[in-house]
């Protein structure tokens, strides 16, 4: 079975068609997935913003990364289950858009670079949680992290454009 | 609403609402910087409510965390009033018979009234606990300003 008509067999199952076909459903999720942007992208940028050593300088770098953690990870849980569910309603259009692949790309990678930053310089964080300008490494990760989440809205926003 | 018809329609004819429509690329990129715009706001103002709450950064005094967050929080609302004036422009008078923006336009009133007046100055406080009138008014900043993302939100899908 391709992968395009495993998208096809997805978006006629049952939830599928009763989303695509919904009056209130679809936009109900849609207007979750973009309100929840503040929630997950809007914290990361807070904790990027750190290691960048733009805001909270003066306080901890854990402080500022570890207590908004859970809160992301809850903004991220609800873009994710937002997201699958207009994948679900749309799969084949979106196997189709070159920005919903890219999308997807953009995703693994952005996901690459936190574990990377988890696994990397911030198993010696303790050695500089009070550094004003965290060192470059940490920098380069809060960079990546803040134009990746750009490029994936970005991609999220025009591929809607192009369906 | 009628005595309003004829600045929706000037609104409607300025040269950048037709430079907008007549561009493929320009309502969309606007309205990019109008997401990313949204995504800084309201992730601010959620940090802010979380930490009047009393869940988040409780080691720091509540006028800190908003003092952190004002430079993000004000170029990030100007990005928003600006890209928004440019998408309205571009198409007024379907923004003059669409309900859900004439929601929106009150929930925008309402917020920045709000925040100017009354959240402001209590988020300036230096105290390590919120008294309850600062966690009310967290809680109705972010209801003002999810309404207005999601009354704006609601402007292409409902009409």
């Amino acid at each position: 079975m391709s992968i395009l008509s495993m998208c096809q067999w997805l978006q006629d199952t049952q939830i599928g068609t009763s989303i695509r076909e919904s009056i209130w459903t679809f936009p109900i999720i849609e207007g979750t997935h973009v309100l929840a942007l503040s929630i997950s992208v809007g914290l990361l940028m807070v904790s990027d913003l750190r290691l960048m050593g733009y805001i909270m300088k003066r306080r901890p770098v854990t402080e500022v990364y570890e207590q908004i953690k859970p809160w992301m990870f809850a903004g991220f849980a609800i873009m994710i289950i937002s997201g699958i569910f207009l994948f679900w309603c749309q799969a084949v259009k979106a196997y189709n858009s070159i920005f919903f692949k890219t999308k997807i790309v953009l995703l693994v990678v952005a996901a690459i670079n936190a574990i990377a930053f988890e696994r990397g310089i911030y198993r010696n964080v303790d050695k500089w949680d009070n550094a004003l300008v965290p060192p470059m490494q940490a920098r380069i990760a809060g960079w990546a992290s803040l134009i990746l989440w750009a490029a994936i809205i970005t991609c999220g926003r025009t591929m809607a454009y192009t369906f | 609403m009628s005595s309003l018809t004829p600045f929706f329609q000037w609104c409607d004819n300025t040269f950048i609402s037709q430079a907008i429509r007549n561009s493929k690329f320009a309502f969309p990129v606007i309205e990019n910087f109008h997401l990313f715009a949204l995504t800084v706001l309201l992730g601010s103002l959620v940090v802010l409510a979380l930490r009047q709450f009393g869940v988040i950064y409780k080691a720091q005094p509540i006028s800190e965390v908003a003092g952190a967050l004002r430079p993000w929080n004000r170029w990030s609302l100007a990005v928003m009033l600006l890209s928004g004036i440019l998408l309205f422009l571009s198409e007024a008078m379907k923004c003059f018979t669409n309900t859900s923006f004439r929601v929106k336009m009150v929930f925008l009133f309402a917020a920045l009234l709000f925040q100017f007046t009354i959240y402001n100055r209590l988020a300036a406080s230096e105290d390590k606990v919120a008294p309850a009138g600062g966690k009310i008014a967290a809680a109705v900043a972010l209801c003002l300003w999810f309404g207005v993302g999601l009354a704006g939100r609601a402007i292409g899908f409902l009409g």
